[in-house]
């Protein structure tokens, strides 16, 4: 029996090492593997189903599952069949252009209440946004100071991509207060935002 | 990893009540910070200041001694990050 600790590894990690581990067994066997959500029991037990191999799964703690593999017969070596993971709880081709560093326009001090509110509800849903382009006074909320900062470091953990108008930053003097993502450029902001399928703007 | 845990929150007739809740609070080191109101309570306005248990626990005498007005407490589960630190397990291959 192998034993295979996936959890807090995003699909396709817990998969892969799943298929290793099989791999290691080298014949007829079982292998175990732990995982921190249920999409990710759903992912294994799937693969198992297209391989032929028996899967059983159980909850065994507030976040863990235990998925059970047994397999019959070797898995063929030329097998390797993509894998296909159960979509995260990233929304594709979503992006949040943050123009501002406040929600709305008309009153300031209410509108950076509501960027506040606006990004802590963020780090509250299920489905994220894929991408969150920062840029004019809206670069001041990825830079030190910024009373979102936190937040956006949730976001960021859990896959969210955080971009900043390089040109914004130079302009306000912030390029050296960055705290988060990454700096970019007016063309790969025009291409994120002419590839998107949905472009939110708070 | 993302993980829901319980918090004590706060709720306020007016969003000046509850910024003024933010305000004294930071000037007096109480930990604790503003959110929108979570949709699973139905009182109160639109902003809502949320705490540990254990602060609240520690600075609710405090806070009512201040004179700072609030609606309520409530005890609401809120997703926060679960600490980093914790190395990935290696395989048990044995």
């Amino acid at each position: 029996m192998i034993t295979v600790d996936a959890r807090g590894e995003a699909c396709p990690i817990p998969v892969v090492r799943t298929k290793n581990a099989v791999k290691a067994l080298g014949g007829p066997g079982k292998v175990k593997t732990l995982v921190d959500n249920e999409i990710a029991v759903q992912n294994l037990t799937k693969m198992a189903d297209r391989k032929g191999w028996k899967a059983s799964s159980k909850k065994t703690g507030e976040d863990t599952y235990e998925v059970l593999l047994s397999v019959g017969t070797a898995p063929q070596e030329q097998d390797e069949a993509e894998t296909v993971c159960i979509p995260d709880t990233r929304k594709k081709k979503t992006v949040i252009q943050v123009a501002s560093d406040t929600v709305g326009s008309g009153n300031d001090e209410l509108g950076h209440v509501l960027m506040k509110s606006f990004v802590y509800a963020l780090t509250q849903q299920d489905v994220l946004p894929e991408t969150m382009i920062f840029y004019n006074t809206g670069a001041k909320l990825t830079c030190e100071g910024s009373p979102v900062l936190e937040d956006l470091q949730t976001l960021a953990a859990m896959g969210v991509e955080i971009v900043t108008c390089g040109t914004c930053l130079d302009f306000q003097h912030l390029k050296e207060k960055l705290q988060i993502g990454t700096v970019t450029n007016m063309y790969d902001i025009a291409e994120r935002l002419l590839k998107a399928d949905h472009i939110i703007r708070p | 990893m993302r993980t829901k845990e319980t918090f004590a929150v706060y709720v306020f007739d007016t969003t000046t009540d509850a910024l003024a809740m933010e305000a004294w609070c930071r000037e007096h080191g109480v930990p604790g910070r503003l959110i929108p109101l979570p949709q699973e309570i139905s009182a109160g306005c639109g902003l809502a200041f949320r705490m540990t248990p254990q602060d609240d626990e520690k600075y609710r005498s405090a806070l009512e001694a201040s004179g700072r007005k609030f609606a309520g407490v409530h005890s609401v589960q809120q997703f926060v990050l679960r600490d980093q630190g914790e190395e990935r397990k290696r395989d048990d291959y044995s």
